[in-house]
């Protein structure tokens, strides 16, 4: 039964991949100018610009442009940028796996400690703790998150030298150099994304508190860890994995602001390039890997609420 | 559970509160502790000064008042003047009703759109839901800032759009919020019983979903305000956002950032504006939730 | 200022070498940071040094400087920009990392120098006949490409022939469209058929996508330039390696790495930091940083690049002289440069030369001053009591600006409204669309023409829609008057009628910033782009 829903997400998965690349096909036709007139900026001419866009094909309509793109996607082409030449692959190939390092680095520091943090806070709801908690975690999102990088930047790099102010990488880095280089953008992100996990967890489980078997296990004398720990967070699961989805989609696929500042080359930088430069294949490229990325954490953490929810398993 | 464990007068009880329950969690009165009060004043304080800072500040948000840029704090520029020698403590005052309203309106918007769509999808399930999930995956999937991107490149940055842009974008989380709630609601015993009552579509969501519905969405309500107001301020870090010389609260910590190596604090200013505002509503909702979910947890041994 | 010259220091003193310690830092930080030859020596003159004394002083001091360069080390540059658009085609370069990476990899026919004279590049000569229309260029024998392969005619024709013709996407394309053919006629040398007369071109071959490629390429980073390509990533990152077969002594440095940092303020703490040693365009907000800290300076290069509104002649508001006026009164220039560009940067008079641009300079023209009772008076008289003007970042301070005459107009009751826009498509969708909106030009090689791909009637890029025939006909003629009170008269008429009519408002000309670690030595000031005029790999060194 399980492989059945799987594999019907799976297509409904693939749904949703079109359906973003027809938004992403019309989102960044309205917007204004096109890629040869970006390239050619001040300096264009109409003459130029016909004579780049007829280099690039882009005098064809539309509608052959997208199905052509299409048509190549479906055997894994995934086309050329218009803006530079460059192959999509090659420009994504090596931020790709940048992306998916940091986001790693950052999914293995903050899940442990959101959930950890949360669940402490739900075990003494209204305490000392939960609101030190509460308020630490809500003081540090509530702030831009390119204050915190810049603040950190000018004391850890620029007044004490101890850490490099950019993460650039020249591929040949040593273990210890990789881990300077990233400390501060993992920093910032941890803070970024524990916030809204912490908070989750802790409002899932408080919120299982009220059924009424977590009620009675109270009347039997359950011992609160054992509560919590047993059977709250087990019904809790649902709700705490979509939100630790969410947060690793966007840590795929949004962290356009810390890359920015520390030089990192991700894909949500690249992306962002590609809006700016209207090189519509390359922001597509983009958008079919966030969506997948999204798409397959997102069955996984259905999956994980399925399981844990009997009543969701026989879906009317 | 292991159900053999449950003794006799266990079960009798069990089905006692069963009777009890009603369709709906009873309406409680919602007891703020000290620390939501606190919360509370800081929020009207702000409100207060939505309605009325801009007729108190001592300039105009657009005055070129100071003679230099990042000066510190003295007694005509109390906290000091920007990079442009603007009054700090007069853009603050009207940053506020900029800050608060776009976060407010959009994120108000987005539980609209969101709950509404989010309910609808889940009731009538089929194609209708479907289609909407299936759009609502696909922006949601989508970073963000690209989306901003897209709409002010398109559409211009005005505050309206920039309302309704942030609006849209939240939806997308509150309508999976909402979908799944209301799911998980319509398989629960009492909604089959009302089902079976014979209860219209109509009065299932009024009285079954939406009030079960409140609390988990109530829960969300004040991290999607922060997320709209980091939004808006990550979107001035593209140089778009909030239109100058128009002052808002993340435009203002963005382009006062070079001051801090000379220790001007104009951008530290807007920044604790923005914490007291969003951290104060957060604490509400937190009194809020702590006081339902608290009330059981505190019997706990 | 960064660093000024001492006004105070002894004028008696002749020779660089007789100054004391102190004093030397002063003329060393004053020619290393970048001030051009002429502003220091105005600098000096103002200070009642003699000019002679200040020639002496600085070419002595310069020479002091510039004696040593070391060999070896390597050094990153960061940029503003960068992004997939970056190319290696020098045909469709637009921005200071496409440049740098082209003055790295390729050379041209001519190489613009400090004093932005064209000398002798890939051409060893450059003749033109009797009146200018025809030029023979004789190319330098035993070059070689990246690849192993000899430079010839071939190549030399090839390359220029793609900035012409239908299919041509040169962003140079009307530029060079003064050359109506490039012929070989030998070997080794080559000939520029013009259109009409041009005393110009060398110059013009001088420019950032004048690169000369491999015949039947587009460039592709194989050049004949003192840096090979090692490695080049679309909005990366770029490494490049000394060429050890360069057909002159070649660069310093052993390797560069060229990126950018978009972000100014990541930029400038990059740069103080010291993982970067090259930083463009330093924010103004960032100067007083950057000044302050050890290790780094600021170089502040007066150029001709400017910060501009155009009013469109062709649309309303514009047309209307007294609302053109009335924005012109508007601009408090004295506190655009010394507030919002912290110095940086010089008055401008509403038309684009400037003192940077030498002798054709008319500063005689009144300068144009804040007065708002006047700009009062001519809105009034417009009938006009409020104009949308659409705003990008698109140099240094214009935002900031368009708020200070914003602000400034809601004092007399004149409603500006700044409509923000992204940089982004900006070009294409709000430039000479939108009729009011900022503009950004980059100083040109010459007065002529620097008016003339701005204000001759026609041009590609007349971005005010201003055609006056007096203004054409004085361009064409001044390029072959020879008497130089002539032409500067006639170099004076262009500046005033631009300065009256035009329908541009330019209030200010802003500095070429750029941050520049001490450690790097040699760099060139010419003032056509970022870190002298993107020149400077060929000749910066590393002082270890």
């Amino acid at each position: 039964m399980m492989m059945k829903m799987v594999l019907r997400r799976i297509l409904i998965g693939i749904g949703t991949l079109w359906v973003v690349s027809v938004l992403v096909f019309i989102g960044t036709s309205i917007l204004p100018g096109d890629v040869a007139q970006i390239i050619l900026g001040q300096s264009a001419t109409p003459e130029t610009l016909a004579a780049l866009r007829a280099e690039l094909g882009m005098d064809r309509p539309w509608f052959v442009r997208y199905f052509d793109w299409l048509g190549n996607l479906v055997t894994g082409d995934l086309g050329t940028s218009k803006a530079g030449g460059a192959s999509i692959s090659s420009l994504i190939a090596g931020r790709l796996g940048n992306t998916m390092f940091l986001a790693g680095i950052v999914a293995a520091i903050s899940i442990p400690i959101s959930v950890a943090l949360g669940l402490l806070a739900a075990m003494y709801p209204g305490t000392w703790l939960d609101r030190i908690v509460t308020f630490a975690t809500l003081s540090l999102i509530s702030v831009p998150e390119f204050f915190i990088a810049t603040f950190m930047v000018l004391i850890l790099a620029v007044q004490l030298h101890w850490l490099p102010a950019i993460a650039y990488l020249s591929g040949n880095e040593s273990g210890w150099q990789l881990a300077r280089a990233l400390a501060m953008p993992v920093i910032t992100l941890v803070i970024v994304v524990s916030a809204q996990m912490i908070r989750m967890t802790r409002a899932g489980i408080l919120n299982v508190m009220n059924s009424p078997y977590i009620e009675m296990a109270i009347l039997k004398g359950v011992p609160r860890r054992r509560i919590i720990l047993r059977h709250a967070l087990f019904n809790a699961i649902g709700p705490i994995v979509n939100v630790i989805a969410l947060n690793l989609a966007y840590l795929v696929s949004g962290v356009v602001i810390v890359e920015t500042i520390f030089a990192y080359p991700g894909l949500a930088k690249l992306m962002i390039d590609g809006v700016q430069t209207r090189d519509l294949p390359l922001v597509q490229a983009c958008a079919i890997i966030f969506c997948a990325t999204y798409v397959v954490l997102i069955l996984i953490a259905d999956i994980a609420s399925i399981l844990s929810n009997p009543r969701l398993r026989q879906p009317k | 559970m292991n159900e053999s464990n449950i003794k006799g007068e266990d079960i009798v009880e069990r089905l006692d509160r069963f009777d009890e329950l009603p369709d709906a969690p009873p309406r409680k009165r919602i007891k703020l502790s000290w620390v939501g009060k606190l919360a509370a004043l800081v929020v009207a304080a702000w409100l207060v000064i939505v309605a009325i800072g801009p007729s108190i500040a001592p300039f105009h948000q657009m005055d070129f008042a100071g003679d230099d840029g990042f000066l510190p704090g003295d007694g005509e520029f109390l906290l000091g003047t920007d990079y442009l020698g603007r009054d700090t403590f007069s853009r603050i005052l009207w940053g506020a009703r900029t800050t608060i309203g776009i976060s407010l309106l959009s994120t108000l918007g987005a539980y609209l759109i969101g709950i509404t769509l989010g309910i609808a999808a889940a009731v009538r399930g089929g194609w209708t839901d479907t289609i909407i999930s299936r759009i609502n995956d696909a922006i949601l999937s989508l970073p963000t800032i690209m989306l901003g991107l897209i709409a002010i490149a398109a559409f211009g940055s005005s505050i309206p759009i920039l309302i309704i842009m942030a609006a849209v974008i939240y939806a997308t989380s509150v309508f999976r919020i909402a979908r799944a709630l209301a799911l998980d609601i319509m398989v629960q015993d009492f909604v089959e019983s009302a089902r079976a009552r014979g209860e219209g579509t109509w009065w299932i969501v009024t009285r079954e979903i939406l009030p079960n519905a409140a609390m988990p969405l109530a829960t969300d309500f004040g991290l999607r305000l922060v997320f709209v107001v980091l939004f808006i301020s990550s979107l001035s870090f593209l140089g778009l956002g909030v239109q100058p010389p128009t002052a808002d609260w993340g435009s203002m910590v963005r382009e006062n950032l070079q001051g801090l190596p000379y220790g001007s604090y104009a951008s530290i200013w807007p920044a604790v504006a923005i914490g007291s505002f969003t951290i104060a509503i957060n604490l509400i909702v937190d009194d809020v939730s702590a006081e339902s979910g608290g009330s059981l947890a505190r019997k706990m041994v | 200022m960064s660093k000024r010259v001492d006004p105070k220091f002894n004028p008696a003193l002749t020779s660089y070498n007789d100054l004391s310690q102190k004093d030397k830092e002063l003329v060393e930080d004053a020619i290393r940071t970048g001030y051009s030859r002429r502003s220091v020596l105005k600098l000096l003159a103002a200070t009642g040094v003699t000019l002679a004394t200040a020639q002496n002083l600085l070419s002595t001091g310069g020479s002091a400087m510039a004696a040593t360069p070391k060999k070896g080390g390597s050094l990153i540059m960061s940029s503003n920009l960068h992004g997939p658009d970056d190319q290696l085609d020098p045909a469709l370069f637009t921005s200071t990392i496409d440049y740098t990476r082209g003055r790295a990899t390729y050379n041209s026919l001519t190489q613009l120098g400090n004093d932005l004279a064209p000398q002798p590049e890939l051409a060893t000569e450059f003749l033109p006949n009797d009146d200018a229309s025809e030029w023979t260029f004789k190319i330098r024998q035993g070059v070689k490409f990246h690849d192993g392969s000899t430079l010839t005619a071939d190549d030399v024709v090839y390359s220029m022939r793609r900035h012409q013709g239908e299919a041509s996407k040169s962003v140079i394309k009307s530029i060079m469209a003064t050359v109506k053919e490039w012929k070989k006629t030998g070997e080794y040398e080559v000939k520029a058929i013009l259109e009409s007369p041009n005393a110009d071109l060398p110059v013009l071959l001088g420019l950032f996508q004048s690169k000369i490629i491999k015949v039947d390429s587009d460039g592709g980073g194989n050049g004949t330039g003192p840096f090979k390509m090692d490695s080049f990533e679309p909005g990366v990152k770029s490494v490049h390696s000394r060429n050890a077969d360069y057909w002159r002594e070649g660069a310093n440095l052993d390797a560069i790495e060229i990126t950018a940092i978009t972000d100014p303020v990541a930029r400038v703490n990059a740069l103080l930091s010291g993982d970067v040693q090259l930083a463009t365009q330093i924010d103004p907000k960032a100067i007083r940083q950057v000044e302050s800290t050890d290790g780094v300076s600021l170089s502040s290069i007066p150029a001709g690049l400017y910060m501009g509104i155009c009013a469109l002649k062709n649309a309303s508001p514009g047309e209307n002289d007294d609302f053109v006026k009335g924005l012109q009164y508007i601009q408090d220039r004295e506190r655009i440069v010394s507030k919002i560009l912290k110095g940086h940067g010089t008055v401008g008079n509403d038309q684009p030369i400037m003192s940077a641009h030498g002798a054709d300079f008319c500063s005689e023209l009144p300068q144009r001053e804040y007065d708002p009772d006047k700009a009062k008076f001519h809105f009034k008289k417009a009938g006009i009591s409020s104009a949308e003007l659409y705003a990008a970042p698109v140099v240094a301070g214009v935002v900031d600006a368009c708020l200070l005459a914003q602000a400034n107009c809601a004092k007399i009751g004149f409603d500006l409204q700044v409509k923000r826009v992204p940089t982004d498509g900006y070009w294409g969708a709000v430039w000479m669309k939108e009729p009011l909106n900022t503009v950004t030009w980059n100083m040109r090689p010459t007065a002529n023409s620097q008016l003339a791909i701005q204000f001759a009637p026609g041009a590609a890029w007349n971005d005010t829609f201003w055609n006056n025939d007096r203004m054409g006909e004085l361009l064409k003629t001044s390029l072959s008057e020879l008497d130089p009170a002539k032409r500067h008269a006639m170099y004076c008429e262009m500046q005033t009628l631009v300065h009256e009519n035009s329908g541009m408002v330019i209030p200010a000309h802003v500095n070429i910033l750029d941050g520049i670690n001490d450690k790097v030595k040699g760099m060139p000031t010419v003032p056509l782009g970022q870190l002298g005029g993107c020149e400077w790999p060929e000749f910066a060194w590393l002082d270890a």
